[in-house]
């Protein structure tokens, strides 16, 4: 009895292994090799199309790239877009799902409608941007009507600071909405138990919001700082786009388009390998630091 | 007294307070749909109607020109319909791999014990961390020694199956209860036929929801067709309004129509199955980690 019991098992084990290895082998071979490869490849001076032999340069690469001012611009400018979106979006998107909670009607309209930006792609949402910051378009009507300075190009597309602050902007519309659904999912998740017992004991919706909705949230706030950062530190379209249609690339030269310029278009495969490399280290260095940063305080309820 | 002195004043706090919201609501409604509306009223308007002071939100007439200029291109090859058949099939090819192999890999998981599981979980877990972005240039250089550069397997490879909807379906299917499984395996049932029959079937809401966050994803995708497919009949619709912003810049009118017809496939989607796109939410918010 034992002995078929065991069988069984056994025979179920095999299965497991069956239904998991051909998704395995995937990501062994396109993420696991190509990582590995874009971290061989970096200590290297390698060129597409080139039939010389790349020559072994050890950290030369990495040395070249972290004196070099173009790629510490690229730090920078990735560093903006991220600070400068995803805080916002985290906070104004959590501020909005509260608000759409407290009301009686209208929570599945608002929910749609603020999602439904995200439904474009990125290169929609992009070039629908790129017509409203024209010179003569809406951006600057409407900003010349609010600030009273008639007729001032504004300079959305052209101006280092203001193309930073324009690709933020299209970011932030385009997703916004979709975070705004996730804590609403968040927040729906929360037993109201917990609501009405405050209530009953004379808790203010001040207090109850930063004593029990964000506390018990935590962990949704965890995520959604953690995922929209890392998604900030990877953005490639909107920039891409920009560069494109004649935006000054410097301002918004991001790491990922970097990459995109080096290895594509100037066939330098060792240096873009590197800066793969450096912008997988930034992303994995960033997503420990918040995660360290939370588990200072757990909540259990 | 005092008690009912403060209680009103309480009031009167609150009602502000709700005001105040309400008004942020709407000021957050007001952003996030005239950008849509100037997107579709522009789309019918001639270019220099679009950038004259005042915009009129209800355009005079219709200015069909742009549609045609919009899906004619900027050579006259009509290359729309090509790119925009390309993505729906990319994509859809994409979706219908990804639900399959992160149904069964989700299954394999949460289902059957056996020696490594924990491992092959995190292993897989730990390419959320791979950006694509990081290793699109080693893809890109296997690609092309295997020449698969403008091909539709060059295009859909790299994106069979991802760690998140593995992530998906295991989380989902950990909930599934034991006592079905092995009623069906009893009744003499094999494994592939209990995946088929009642697995599958009774992850219905999990696979659409799946499903149209990969279909999204797989739409959006800029990158590696910028890579991948170089010819004018490879490409996907992000590159097509690429190359038409890039050359007609300063014809606002057919831009505002390339992005709307682009979109009408999402937004289809979009109206139809809004239900699906919410709840692919709600993963993010469980707790169950």
């Amino acid at each position: 009895m034992r002995k078929k019991y065991s069988g069984i098992e056994k025979k179920l084990s095999r299965w497991g292994w069956y239904f998991v290895t051909p998704s395995l082998l995937f990501f062994v071979l396109f993420s696991f090799y190509p990582i590995l490869n874009a971290g061989y490849t970096s200590l290297f001076r390698k060129k597409i199309l080139s039939l010389k032999a790349p020559d072994f340069l050890g950290f030369d690469n990495y040395k070249y790239l972290l004196s070099s001012t173009d790629f510490w611009n690229s730090i920078r400018a990735t560093f903006v877009f991220t600070i400068g979106t995803f805080i916002p979006l985290v906070i104004s998107s959590l501020l909005l799902a509260v608000l759409i909670m407290n009301l009686r009607k209208g929570k599945k309209f608002l929910q749609l409608a603020y999602y439904s930006p995200a439904v474009l792609s990125s290169v929609v949402a992009s070039v629908i941007w790129m017509t409203i910051f024209d010179p003569r378009g809406i951006a600057n009507q409407w900003l010349n009507i609010i600030m009273r300075t008639p007729g001032i190009d504004h300079l959305w597309l052209s101006n280092s600071f203001m193309v930073q602050f324009s690709t933020i902007l299209v970011y932030f519309w385009k997703y916004i909405g979709y975070f705004v659904v996730i804590f609403i999912a968040g927040l729906a998740s929360i037993p109201s138990s917990l609501y009405e017992a405050a209530r009953i004991d004379g808790a203010v919706p001040r207090q109850i919001f930063w004593r029990i909705t964000l506390p018990l949230l935590k962990p949704t706030v965890l995520l959604v700082s953690i995922m929209s950062m890392l998604q900030c530190l990877k953005t490639f379209s909107t920039q891409y786009l920009f560069v494109q249609s004649g935006s000054p690339q410097a301002p918004i030269n991001v790491i990922t388009l970097n990459i995109y310029n080096t290895g594509i278009r100037d066939h330098l495969i060792g240096r873009a390998s590197a800066m793969s490399i450096l912008l997988f280290v930034i992303m994995l260095f960033f997503t420990w630091l918040q995660f360290k940063g939370s588990k200072a305080d757990e909540v259990s309820y | 007294m005092s008690l009912l002195l403060r209680t009103s004043r309480d009031k009167a706090g609150l009602a502000t307070a709700k005001l105040i919201g309400i008004l942020i609501l709407l000021g957050a409604l007001i952003f996030t749909i005239i950008p849509l509306l100037f997107m579709i009223t522009a789309s019918v308007m001639p270019s220099k109607d679009i950038l004259k002071m005042p915009y009129r939100w209800i355009p005079r007439g219709l200015y069909w020109q742009n549609f045609f200029k919009a899906i004619a291109g900027n050579d006259g090859r009509y290359m729309f319909f090509r790119n925009i058949s390309n993505s729906i099939f990319i994509s859809g090819a994409v979706t219908v791999t990804t639900v399959l192999l992160s149904a069964i890999t989700g299954y394999g998981l949460a289902k059957f014990r056996f020696r490594g599981r924990n491992i092959v979980f995190l292993a897989i877990m730990a390419t959320m961390m791979i950006p694509f972005e990081a290793i699109m240039i080693p893809l890109y250089l296997v690609a092309t020694k295997l020449h698969l550069q403008n091909s539709y397997g060059g295009l859909i490879l790299p994106f069979l199956v991802n760690a998140f909807g593995v992530f998906m379906m295991r989380q989902f299917l950990i909930t599934f209860p034991d006592e079905f499984l092995d009623a069906t395996r009893i009744d003499g049932a094999g494994e592939i036929r209990i995946f088929v029959d009642v697995v599958l079937p009774n992850s219905k809401p999990v696979i659409a929801t799946l499903a149209i966050l990969t279909f999204r994803s797989q739409w959006d995708n800029l990158l590696w067709p910028l890579l991948v497919a170089q010819s004018e009949k490879m490409k996907t619709i992000p590159l097509y309004i690429v190359k038409f912003a890039a050359e007609k810049y300063t014809d606002e009118g057919a831009m505002m129509a390339v992005a709307f017809l682009a979109s009408i496939p999402m937004l289809v989607l979009f109206f139809t199955m809004s239900k699906y796109f919410v709840s692919g939410a709600s993963v993010y918010a469980s707790r169950k980690g």
